[in-house]
C-alpha cells in the first residue's frame, strides 16, 4: 500500500531522512515512535508530499509520489492526514469542515455530502456538534473532528501526526477510542504517537526512528519488552 | 463684508457640489479599480513564484517611495513625451488607482500571511487545489484581517485624491483654489471644502471602526 526506497531528504544540511526503506500493507496499523526532531513527522509528511523527497521513491497505492509529475489531488483525496494542531478551518462549522473536500475534490452532490457528514461525525461522538465553529468545541472534540475529516474523503490511508500531543490529559482517551475503533475496522494508518497503549493494542508493527534513521521495526509486545538497539532502550527507558 | 462673502460662497455652492462630484468620481473609480488590482497584486505577492514576487514588492516599493504628486506629473506631463496622451481625469485615475492597488496590495498580502501555515496544510493534504484553497480557506480567514485597514486606506485615499487638483483636475479642492480668487476669505472657503472632504470620510472611518469592533469579537469567537 505504501512503499519507501532508499528515501532520503534533507533540510538544508540535516540530514532528516537517512536511507529509508519501509512497506506498509493494506489494513496494517503502524506506529512510529522516537524522539523529538529524529525525523517521524517528516516521514508521514512525505507521503502525501506536504514535503518533497530529495532521492528514493516513496510509491502509495501503485502511485508514484516521488516523481514531480505525478498529479498530487488523486492521492491526496486517498489520505487522511490528521495534525497535532487539529488545523480544523475556524471560519467553518464542524459539518462545513468535513464536507468541503468532498464536495471540492471528491465533487460529490453537497446534501450527499451533507449526510455522509453527519454520519461520520455521529460515529465520532460528535452528532450533536455538527453546527458548532471549532473555537466552540474542546481540543478532544476538534480532534474528532479533524479525523472526521478526513474519513468522509473515504481515504484508503489515514496518517496521524502526533493527534494527541496538543490535548489535555483528560481528552486524549476519546480521541484514541476512535483511532482504537478505526484501527479494528481495518483502517491502513500509520500514526506518529508515543501513547504505547495504543500501539500495544492495535498497531503491527512498532517503527523506532533516531536521526533520521529507522533502528528498529518489531511487533509491538517485541519492540516494549525486548527492544535490539541501545537507542531504543534508552527511549524506552525515559518515556515509560 | 464677511456677510457678502458667505452669500457669494453660498451661490458658489453648486459649483462646490460639482467639484464634490468629481472628487467623488476620481476617488471611486480609483478604489474600486485599485481594490481589483490591489487583490490580485497582494495574491501574487504571496504566491511561490518568486519573479513574481519580486517584481510586484519592488513596484510597491517605488510606489510608497515616492510623492504622489511626482507620480501625478509623471503620469500627466512626462508619459505624453513618450506617446501616451491623457486627459487630466483618465491621468488622475490611472495614478490614483496604482496608488491604491499598492497600498492594498500590501494589506491583502499581510492578511494572507497572517493565516496560519497549517490551514494552507490541512486543505493541501485534503486535496484541494491552490485555487480551492485561496477561495474557501484562505482568503475567508484573511479578509478579517484585511477588511478594517482596507476601508481604513480608503478614507486616505480619498484624501490623497485632493492632489490631482494640481493637474486641472476641478476636484472639490481645486474647486477651492478658484473659489478663493473671488472670495478671499481663505478659511470660510477652505473650511467648506475640508466639511465637503469630512462628510465622503467619516462614513467610512465609522464603517472601518465598526468592521474593526466585528473582526475582533469574530476572531475572539474562532
Amino acid at each position: 500500500m505504501i512503499s519507501f526506497k532508499n528515501v532520503n531528504k534533507w533540510f538544508g544540511d540535516l540530514h532528516v531522512l537517512n536511507n529509508i526503506n519501509l512497506e506498509v500493507e493494506k489494513g496494517e496499523v503502524m506506529v512510529v515512535c522516537g524522539p523529538s526532531g529524529s525525523g517521524k513527522s517528516t516521514l508521514i509528511r512525505c507521503i502525501n508530499r506536504l514535503e518533497p523527497i530529495q532521492e528514493g521513491e516513496i510509491i502509495v497505492d501503485d502511485m508514484k509520489v516521488h516523481d514531480k509529475k505525478t498529479n498530487m489531488t488523486q492521492i491526496r483525496a486517498e489520505i487522511g492526514f490528521v495534525f497535532q494542531q487539529f488545523n480544523l478551518y475556524p471560519h467553518m462549522t464542524a459539518l462545513e469542515n468535513v464536507t468541503i473536500a468532498p464536495v471540492k475534490v471528491r465533487k460529490i452532490r453537497k446534501t450527499e455530502a451533507q449526510e455522509l457528514g453527519k454520519e461520520i461525525l455521529k460515529r465520532v461522538g460528535l452528532g450533536d456538534k455538527i453546527q458548532h465553529h471549532p473555537a466552540q468545541l474542546s481540543g478532544g472534540q476538534q480532534q474528532r473532528v479533524a479525523i472526521a475529516r478526513g474519513l468522509c474523503m473515504r481515504p484508503k490511508i489515514m496518517l496521524f501526526d502526533e493527534p494527541t500531543s496538543a490535548l489535555d490529559p483528560e481528552m486524549i482517551g476519546e480521541v484514541l477510542d476512535v483511532m482504537v475503533d478505526l484501527a479494528k475496522e481495518g483502517m491502513t494508518m500509520i500514526v506518529v504517537t508515543h501513547e504505547m497503549g495504543f500501539a500495544r493494542e492495535v498497531a503491527k508493527r512498532v517503527v523506532f526512528m533516531d536521526d533520521g534513521q529507522i533502528v528498529e521495526v518489531a511487533p509491538p509486545k517485541e519492540f516494549f519488552t525486548n527492544p535490539k538497539s541501545e537507542r531504543s532502550k534508552v527511549f524506552l527507558n525515559a518515556i515509560l | 463684508m464677511w456677510g457678502f462673502y458667505f452669500s457669494e460662497l453660498v451661490r458658489s455652492l453648486p459649483f462646490f457640489i460639482k467639484g464634490l462630484w468629481m472628487t467623488v468620481a476620481v476617488s471611486g473609480l480609483s478604489l474600486i479599480m485599485g481594490t481589483i488590482i490591489g487583490f490580485i497584486w497582494g495574491i501574487m505577492r504571496t504566491s511561490k513564484n518568486k519573479v513574481l514576487r519580486y517584481l510586484i514588492g519592488a513596484w510597491v516599493d517605488l510606489i510608497r517611495g515616492t510623492p504622489f504628486l511626482v507620480q501625478v506629473f509623471i503620469v500627466f506631463f512626462i508619459l505624453p513625451g513618450i506617446g501616451i496622451e491623457l486627459e487630466a481625469f483618465p491621468a488622475a485615475v490611472i495614478a490614483l488607482t496604482n496608488l491604491a492597488a499598492c497600498f492594498i496590495c500590501e494589506i491583502v498580502a499581510g492578511g494572507i500571511l497572517a493565516v496560519s501555515s497549517g490551514q494552507r496544510e490541512a486543505a493541501t493534504a485534503s486535496g484541494l487545489s491552490a485555487y480551492q484553497q485561496l477561495r474557501y480557506i484562505i482568503l475567508p480567514q484573511a479578509l478579517r484581517t484585511i477588511l478594517p485597514p482596507l476601508v481604513g486606506q480608503y478614507v486616505l485615499l480619498v484624501k490623497d485624491s485632493s492632489v490631482v487638483s494640481a493637474i486641472g483636475v476641478v476636484d472639490v479642492t481645486r474647486v477651492g483654489w478658484l473659489t478663493v480668487q473671488r472670495i478671499p476669505e481663505g478659511i470660510m472657503v477652505f473650511g467648506l471644502v475640508g466639511i465637503l472632504y469630512f462628510v465622503i470620510c467619516y462614513p467610512l472611518i465609522n464603517l472601518s471602526n465598526t468592521l474593526e469592533r466585528r473582526m475582533t469579537v469574530a476572531a475572539t469567537k474562532l
